[in-house]
């Protein structure tokens, strides 16, 4: 009996601790972070350095965080949750006296007004709740115009404004662009865009919540759908805190039917009280009596949500995937740290992409979290810029991060439109544009580099030149091929890598097949861009 | 369909392949044993169940369009009469082949809302919807499992398996023209040459996908699947009729089926046209439906004169079902025009569908009334018929088991053959 409980003993005793996370290599997790952080591949400096020493990781994420690159990602990753840009212009461009400026150029700027608010606040280490408490907007020249804003004359980028006609000012509350985008007329009485603000700064959407009617309020409904949603159980469950929360928006509130810019782009102070007319309910904010946007802002931003909301919209996106049970633990810590800072979203990111859990290969629960990232539109017309120098652009617009022709929706991006949450699985289109791009800077790589007259150094084709074939130099192919992958995925091929004689045979084929160098590097360029650990990372 | 051309086939026939190393097996095995296919139909906006699919000529409670009378077919009846010819004859021909499933509540008045529960059965967002969900879990292997030509889509987690046509974009992508339309344009790489990168590359994501483990290997492994359907789509797109998606309702249906038959596509989606909201002016939704009809008239004709995959006739393996995410107020408002409501009707025909008949029922206010799942017929003692019932259904029609995606979630038995 002693030995048996010894043994029990000795083994609870020498019980292993779950097994953690396996960690990336040390250039793998430079290379998240980097796409991450600034959307692009560390440059191969970086990656010799952080080999020679992983201890420079936190240097390194720090740098990042200060480059202006930062503040692109910080837009792209809240508009996955505000949608706000939708390719819209609303109006024509030619009511502001924007003549000969594109409906697209408009929507351009109009969409990023709310997020220009966001990352100013980040670049000067504002507190997030700024984002509601600003008593100025974001524009540039364009939304100046559109908007009719108080804005720096003969200013071109994006500035500090104000609207002219004594709305009160309450950050992303008080932008035109924002209730554009979440209209709410006649009968919907501003829920829509209550549920907006609900869905946007709280990550709480009555939309999804579940529905219960019962015979007697469908009845009601029936009979006065209004005084069912004032004093039906199941359908107060929702309105009666979604109903306070419109209350606030009569300003913004114009008739249907109305039409033209003048008309909508004017606040009324007069029409704050319609709510009268329409559900009949006061301004409140979840049982507490607000009077007017700058109360609704001030509540919003007290509210503990606010902060989860914000700091989950981070979480999500860099671990790409919706938080659940088993991150709470995981997530907290890095809530609580965004708050002991003040709601400094640099140092929320910093906490997350320095965590162990982030940097994982292989996460300790390999069905709950993936532990490969996959590039969005804008990362990989970013990566493939940085290696190639190649941007895709079409009739001067770029492809992938403009939604003219759809490619950000069909690559898994958000839209605005019909595609509301990232697909972070590859799909068919997803393969496709990667070949086509890849494809595109290929030839574009190839016919500059190997132009004896080009202008400029040659850009990857370094070991090589337009007289070189796998006969005569068999030693420069190897080591050209050797140099695209490093600079395309930012990994060396082992010594026994496959790669190079499988790619030197492509380039015969291609040179058997279509006759010129070009085509033949081209299409081996393009085989290296489309590497899986590009789209990976 | 034998000679079709496959991933595995090519490879083997490559060069590359033996530089590429090992290549990891296609998770599905290409088979031409029959599935069926599902075309769904969606009038984004909200569509009036009495325009056609569930008459109410006795109710006071409900405006019915003028010059309107009861037709039938069986015990299948619809909105009728002289302003409905085009109606009436789509049912005379084809009515056997149709379901009308009515009073089904969609649990909400909201658009966006509704639209998510009556596509995927929950509020939640992280559920794909009917055809995805089909799609994704097919016992075939499709290039484009499920193509969205317009309308909605929910992908869930199975974003892997949805194409989106892109306003035509995607034909771009496949046919590489957009390499051409760029501001620094490139040629389109010569097929023999473009099959050879594609195959180093495809083992090359074999490889990747080789050395993960769960969620990872997912991802990995959606590429490679991915990268299969690009390199079987490039050489069929001709075949297909890909090469032009068409302008209008007709020649989406039409090509939607075409890839169907050829053994590309499971799901589709196509949106039907029209300005489906109709708070100022109701009158919108007889032309748009009579216009829907005469679109299914000529598509339900080409199916059946177009073999099948797997059986004689087109028509005899491809389901359609035409939806809208809520239905209209009874009675007419103030402007002419009939606002949210929250029990809709569907047309199911096709395939396995218990045709010539209208199941589910509403009562003269046009309420959802409790029906038995069997028998399709109003039963005190029955139950109430909901978007997910009809969805659970439209899982089991595909061989699904609508169980392990929607526990506790009753099929409505009465549309299955």
């Amino acid at each position: 009996m002693t030995s048996l409980l010894l043994t029990l003993a000795l083994s609870g005793c020498a019980e292993e601790p779950a097994p953690g996370p396996l960690l990336l290599s040390p250039r793998e997790q430079l290379i998240r972070a980097s796409v991450d952080i600034r959307g692009v591949h560390p440059s191969e400096t970086e990656l010799v350095a952080i080999e020679e020493s992983p201890k420079l990781y936190d240097d390194f994420v720090d740098r990042y965080l200060e480059d202006p690159r930062f503040l692109d990602r910080v837009r792209e990753v809240f508009n996955q949750n505000w949608q706000t840009r939708n390719g819209a212009s609303y109006f024509d461009p030619n009511e502001a006296g924007l003549f000969g400026v594109s409906d697209a150029r408009v929507a351009d700027s109009l969409g990023d007004e709310p997020l220009r608010l966001l990352s100013f606040i980040v670049e000067n280490d504002l507190p997030y709740s700024e984002i509601l408490t600003a008593d100025y907007t974001m524009a540039d020249p364009i939304v100046a115009a559109m908007w009719n804003l108080d804005y720096p004359e003969g200013a071109t980028t994006w500035e500090k404004a104000k609207y002219q006609d004594g709305r009160p000012h309450a950050g992303v509350l008080t932008m035109n662009t924002t209730w554009m985008r979440y209209p709410s007329m006649g009968g919907n009485a501003n829920r829509h865009r209550a549920n907006a603000v609900s869905r946007m700064f709280l990550c709480d959407d009555f939309l999804v919540r579940p529905i219960v009617l019962d015979r007697a309020a469908v009845d009601q409904l029936t009979e006065d759908p209004e005084n069912a949603i004032a004093s039906n159980e199941a359908c107060m469950s929702c309105h009666s805190t979604l109903d306070p929360l419109s209350a606030h928006f009569y300003g913004f509130f114009f008739e249907d039917g109305a039409e033209g810019l003048e008309q909508a782009r004017t606040y009324r102070p007069e029409n704050e009280g319609a709510w009268r007319d329409y559900a009949g309910v006061g301004p409140g904010y979840f049982g507490k009596p607000t009077r007017d946007l700058t109360e609704l802002a001030q509540a919003l931003v007290e509210d503990q949500r606010f902060g989860e909301c914000a700091a989950r919209t981070v979480y999500e996106s860099l671990f790409q995937k919706d938080l659940d049970d088993g991150d709470w633990s995981d997530f907290t810590v890095h809530y609580d740290h965004f708050m002991a800072e003040e709601m400094n979203i640099r140092s929320l990111v910093r906490s997350v992409v320095v965590s162990e859990e982030y940097l994982a290969s292989q996460p300790a629960d390999v069905e709950r979290v993936s532990g490969v990232r996959k590039v969005s539109p804008a990362q990989l017309a970013g990566i493939v810029e940085g290696i190639t120098g190649y941007r895709w652009r079409f009739d001067g617009r770029d492809g992938l991060t403009r939604h003219d022709l759809g490619l950000p929706g069909l690559f898994g991006g958000v839209d605005g439109q019909y595609a509301a949450t990232p697909n972070h699985q590859p799909s068919l289109s997803v393969a496709f544009i990667q070949e086509r791009l890849a494809q595109a800077a290929g030839w574009d790589v190839a016919s500059h580099d190997l132009d004896p007259e080009r202008s400029g150094d040659a850009r990857l084709l370094l070991y090589v030149t337009v007289e070189d074939t796998p006969e005569s130099n068999p030693e420069a192919f190897e080591a050209q091929i050797r140099h695209l992958y490093l600079a395309a995925t930012g990994l060396p091929l082992g010594e026994d890598a496959t790669e190079p004689d499988a790619l030197v045979e492509v380039w015969k084929y291609v040179y058997s097949v279509e006759g010129t160098e070009t085509a033949a590097w081209a299409s081996v360029i393009s085989a290296a861009l489309r590497d899986p650990r590009l789209l990976f990372y | 369909m034998s000679g079709i051309f496959t991933r595995r086939g090519l490879l083997q026939g490559s060069a590359a392949l033996a530089a590429a190393g090992a290549l990891g097996t296609p998770r599905k095995a290409r088979a031409a044993a029959g599935e069926r296919k599902f075309l769904f139909l969606f009038a984004s906006g909200g569509w009036d169940p009495t325009t056609v699919l569930d008459p109410h000529f006795d109710s006071d409670k409900v405006d019915m369009d003028p010059d309107t009378e009861l037709g039938s077919l069986g015990s299948l009846t619809y909105t009728g009469g002289d302003p409905r010819m085009d109606v009436s004859r789509f049912f005379s021909r084809w009515g056997r082949q149709c379901a009308i499933v009515n009073g089904v509540d969609v649990h909400s008045v909201g658009h966006e809302s509704a639209r998510q529960f009556v596509m995927t059965g929950t509020s939640a967002s992280s559920f794909a919807d009917w055809p995805t969900t089909i799609a994704y879990h097919s016992q075939v292997e499709y290039a484009l499992p499920h193509l969205v030509f317009s309308g909605p889509s929910y992908a869930g987690t199975y974003g892997s398996v949805v194409a989106q046509a892109g306003g035509g974009t995607l034909l771009d992508l496949m046919d590489g023209s957009l390499l051409g339309r760029s501001e620094r344009p490139a040629p389109i790489p010569a097929s023999p040459a473009d099959s050879m990168v594609d195959a180093f590359v495809y083992g090359q994501a074999a490889r990747f996908a080789d050395g993960k483990k769960g969620l990872s290997r997912d991802r990995a492994e959606a590429l490679v699947g991915s990268l299969e359907r690009t390199m079987e789509l490039e050489g069929r797109l001709f075949e297909a009729g890909l090469n032009d998606l068409g302008n209008d309702m007709l020649d989406q249906c039409i090509r939607a089926v075409e890839v169907m038959r050829l053994g590309l596509t499971r799901c589709s989606m196509v949106g039907i046209p029209g300005g489906w909201d109709s708070h100022g002016d109701n009158t919108v939704q007889a032309v748009q439906q009579t216009d829907m009809y005469m679109v299914l008239d000529q598509l339900f004709e080409h199916m059946s004169v177009t073999p099948g995959s797997s059986t004689r006739w087109l028509i005899d393996e491809v389901v359609v079902v035409a939806m809208s995410e809520i239905g209209r107020t009874p009675l007419l408002n103030g402007s002419g025009g009939k606002d949210h409501w929250p029990f809709t009707s569907y047309l199911v025909a096709g395939s396995g569908v218990n045709g010539g008949r209208t199941v589910g029922a509403t009562d003269p206010g046009l309420v959802g009334l409790p029906v038995s799942f069997s028998t399709g017929r109003e039963s005190d003692s029955g139950d109430m018929l909901a978007c997910e019932n009809v969805g659970a259904a439209l899982l089991e029609l595909a061989g699904l088991d609508p169980q392990q995606h929607l526990p506790d979630v009753q099929v409505f038995d009465a549309i299955l053959g």
